[in-house]
């Protein structure tokens, strides 16, 4: 029955040695609803997920958790699994080699009296699925590997579903997703609200908890701040004071005056190859420039183009890419990260643990792995601690990185944390010309308004900044000008002034014809 | 803003008594200080100045392999050509000084011709063609030693040359071996007071669970060193040579820009990249470095036999490889430590000895050698499991 209520949390808390991860968190879910959880990384939401899908079992937690009222007490996931609990996690689970429907039906195939796999009714079966959850962008016998995340999340979604499950976690689902993508999740979470699915939805974004959330709680801490609400009857300022703990005036902080110097750096006609299908192109000749103490926004959607775009400038592509980068008027041959480097031009990349961080090692191995040669001599490669403390020590300082000390082990830090190191390792270099591609992606509030901050003192000190960002509100709070990337192109080209919200979706959707 | 203590995402230590931490953290020191008080009960003659110093010897041949295997392992690389290029280099030396070359000849043109060369050609195939390690070393362990056994046609070839021999056999006096365990001694005092006042002005607390198993291990080493070599006939050249390179490869680990890019690679090449590290050189250095060191061990052991057979260094890819990954360093690259694969080369060394002591069959040495390198591993998984 719709409005029944299949979910309670009754005072969980859960205790890591030296930490209370959840403390007394209180709320309750009902069926039909997106319940939206929202909170600062490191609120505890991941850890309250994984006491729901019996991640840790039942006596490592104290409270109780009823699912339609009835008092549960997982000992492991497949018992959560049983009582109709399915969680679509950021990091998708599937097997890229395999197709839809096996990863659909992995090890719960069906099979015939002989053992042998009925692939006929597995097939039928997922044809069936997906139809009834309005799927229709792909086919049960396409293999994952083809899918992009979108789609794929829609196959873990049908799995979850295909399991019979009733309460639904879906953790940051559009943290990879184009908006086109996220409209299509949307439709999804209607039609399954519909079927009177209880939805618990965590995210960071504020403007896809307007769309699709019914009501909101929030966690800070480990605890559950304020009741249950309403969505419509709590206003964005209220969200945020509730998960940072206090007003947040402006998200985007004053930009003091804007000089925008002699163009420091000119791309022309850069193109990048498809890699793997010849005669493709990933991005189109494209050309633009940047500005001394200017904030170039880039826009677009998600595979537009935007980082192939700027990790060919970058030197990441030798092979792919092509067209000429002129620096200070001058041509420059960029075919590596080192020669980028050496141009002063610095490169954040959008996916931190993969390409950015070496998380076994510490804040100082990751600080100054860019600019080893200034805290070495030059003769052995002896490296000096006493010049690399005081390096590091500076950038601890500078960005605000909380961190016990720097010989403390990066992934032990939070994003937002290690965001900061990242941006310190990058500094280290002294860019001219510091792209960042999603610098605040994943981070908490107070980490990205910080960061922002940094931005705009790093424009004022005369560096060219570029900044790749899916987020609207971040391309118009920060930027100076905005190109727009479509499918490969540079689409348009925006003097913040001009910029709205509406014209740089059109031209990021490619309807500016319409 | 200040750096402030971050409680929540610290790993503690899972509120364990500490002296269990302890035990955990220098498991593989442990089990071999209990093997070697066990098989000084077991055989008397285990503990002796002489049968020692002879293990020490027998040590550095697969023990310098493993320096460079270390790193070749951190770059979550595997080089299986160590044992037919030690081959190989044996008895190109040997050959070489047929023709009459004199040593100090013959071994570096050796170094350069067998170690240079394969390392070269293993490295450019890795690095250049992102061809995996395991594939082109594994090729190359059967060229290596084909070449072996065409160069030789197949036989042993002798060598009569005293300096030749010197290299592998011969012993530093007692007395400028006391000089120089001292002179260790003394090095060792005055890095660890300059490490614990950086420790300090890092802001880092000094960490006594760290210092004391080091003070520990270097006072008994020097302690045992005075015993065995000081005692007996002074150090063997070998492991004067092998006690050179393991302290160049800490030091190029520890201390310098190489180090630092290994450590990168081999922790999250993509990111090393576009951090502007040269992978491709990285590369081409840690085989070249391996390559060079298998020879040396060729020659080393060339020489201490007065001759070299084609199929000398059989399987010395493997004990090298376990010396490794007991001594902690991860096979997915990226961490592990010098210190821990001299301590895995001396577990297996002193396996050896100590099984040869107590006469048990070469047949069964190599089937309890297998199930302590499967325990070793498991125990080290086990342990990161947390």
């Amino acid at each position: 029955m719709a409005g029944e209520v299949v979910l309670q949390m009754e005072n969980i808390s859960k205790e890591f040695p030296g930490v209370k991860a959840l403390d007394r968190v209180n709320f309750e879910a009902r069926a039909g609803e997106v319940l939206a959880l929202m909170g600062e990384n490191g609120a505890g939401k991941s850890t309250l997920m994984k006491v729901l899908s019996g991640v840790w079992p039942y006596p490592s937690y104290t409270g109780e958790l009823r699912v339609r009222g009835e008092l549960k007490q997982f000992a492991n996931t497949r018992e959560a699994e049983h009582a109709g609990i399915g969680i679509i996690y950021q990091e998708l689970n599937l097997i890229p080699e395999l197709d839809v429907a096996e990863n659909i039906f992995l090890d719960r195939q069906f099979t015939t009296a002989l053992g042998r796999i009925d692939w006929n009714q597995m097939y039928s079966e997922t044809a069936k699925l997906l139809d009834s959850l309005g799927i229709r962008e792909f086919k049960p016998t396409d293999k994952v590997k083809s899918l992009t995340v979108g789609k794929q999340q829609m196959v873990e979604i049908a799995k979850a579903l295909s399991m019979k499950a009733s309460i639904l976690v879906l953790d940051e689902p559009t943290s990879a997703l184009s908006d086109k993508e996220v409209q299509d999740l949307f439709r999804i979470i209607r039609k399954l609200k519909a079927d009177n699915v209880c939805m618990c939805y965590i995210s960071h974004k504020m403007e896809e908890i307007e769309q699709i959330a019914d009501r909101i709680v929030v966690l800070r801490d480990g605890r559950t701040i304020g009741d249950v609400t309403p969505i419509k009857e709590i206003t964005l300022d209220q969200i945020i004071a509730r998960m940072v703990g206090r007003d947040l005036q402006d998200l985007f902080p004053e930009r003091g005056g804007y000089h925008r110097g002699e163009k420091i750096l000119e791309v022309k006609d850069m193109s990048v190859d498809h890699p793997t299908l010849p005669g493709e192109k990933r991005v189109k000749p494209s050309s633009f420039s940047v500005y001394r103490g200017e904030i170039l926004g880039i826009a677009g959607l998600m595979g537009a183009g935007r980082t192939e775009l700027v990790e060919a400038l970058f030197g990441a592509y030798p092979d792919r890419a092509h067209g000429s980068i002129f620096l200070d008027g001058k041509p420059v041959r960029i075919r590596s990260p080192r020669d980028a480097i050496d141009h002063g031009i610095a490169l954040l990349t959008e996916d931190r643990k993969a390409l950015g961080l070496f998380l076994d090692q510490s804040v100082a191995f990751n600080t100054t792995i860019t600019s080893l040669k200034t805290i070495s001599d030059s003769f052995l490669g002896t490296i000096s601690r006493t010049l690399e403390a005081r390096v590091v020590g500076e950038y601890v300082r500078k960005l605000g990185v909380k961190t016990t000390n720097i010989e403390t082990i990066i992934k032990t830090l939070s994003g937002g944390n290690q965001q900061k190191v990242i941006i310190g390792k990058w500094l280290n270099t002294e860019p001219k010309v510091f792209i960042l591609d999603e610098p605040t992606r994943g981070i908490d509030i107070g980490a990205k308004v910080e960061i922002y901050k940094l931005l705009h003192s790093l424009a004022e000190q005369g560096v060219a900044v570029i900044m790749i960002s899916s987020e609207l509100p971040e391309i118009l709070g920060m930027s100076d000008r905005i190109l727009v990337m479509c499918e490969g192109r540079i689409a348009g080209e925006f003097m913040r002034s001009a910029a709205t919200k509406e014209k740089v979706m059109e031209y990021a959707t490619g309807g500016i014809a319409a | 803003m200040s750096t402030t203590v971050e409680q929540k995402t610290r790993p503690v230590a899972d509120g364990r008594h500490p002296a269990v931490q302890f035990i955990k953290d220098n498991a593989t020191l442990i089990a071999l200080l209990v093997l070697c008080v066990g098989l000084s009960f077991a055989d008397s003659s285990f503990f002796t100045a002489r049968n020692l110093s002879n293990l020490a010897r027998q040590v550095t041949i697969i023990g310098i392999i493993s320096i460079g295997m270390t790193m070749v392992i951190l770059i979550a690389g595997v080089d299986l050509s160590v044992g037919s290029v030690a081959g190989l280099a044996a008895i190109v030396v040997t050959m070489l000084m047929q023709y009459g070359l004199g040593t100090w000849l013959a071994v570096p043109i050796t170094l350069v011709l067998v170690g240079g060369i394969v390392g070269l050609w293993n490295g450019w195939w890795i690095a250049h063609y992102k061809i995996p390690s395991f594939i082109i070393t594994l090729g190359m362990l059967t060229i290596a030693r084909g070449l072996a056994l065409t160069l030789s046609g197949g036989s042993s070839i002798p060598v009569a040359n005293d300096s030749f021999a010197n290299l592998g056999g011969e012993y530093i006096g007692p007395t400028t071996s006391a000089v120089i365990l001292v002179l260790l001694l003394g090095l060792y005092f005055y890095g660890l007071y300059r490490s614990i006042q950086q420790t300090r002005k890092f802001g880092a607390e000094v960490r006594m669970a760290e210092i004391i198993p080091s003070l520990i291990v270097v006072l008994a080493g020097i302690a045992l060193g005075f015993y065995v070599f000081a005692g007996y006939q002074g150090i063997p050249i070998p492991v004067a040579i092998f006690g050179v390179i393991a302290f160049g490869g800490m030091y190029a680990l520890e201390q310098t820009r190489f180090g630092r890019r290994i450590y990168a690679l081999g922790g999250n090449e993509e990111a090393a990249r576009l951090s502007g590290i040269d992978i491709f050189t990285t590369k081409l250095i840690v085989f070249v470095t391996v390559s060079v060191l298998a020879a040396l061990s060729g020659i080393l052991l060339a020489s201490r036999l007065n001759g070299a057979s084609p199929n000398l260094g059989t399987m010395f890819e493997l004990d090298a490889i376990a010396s490794v990954v007991i001594g902690g360093t991860s096979l997915a690259g990226g961490s592990g430590t010098i210190g821990g694969t001299i301590i895995g080369t001396l577990i297996i060394g002193v396996l050896n000895n100590g099984m040869s002591l107590l006469g048990v069959s070469t047949f069964y040495q190599l089937i309890i050698k297998g199930f302590i390198i499967i325990l070793a591993v498991w125990f080290d998984v086990l342990q990161k499991r947390r």
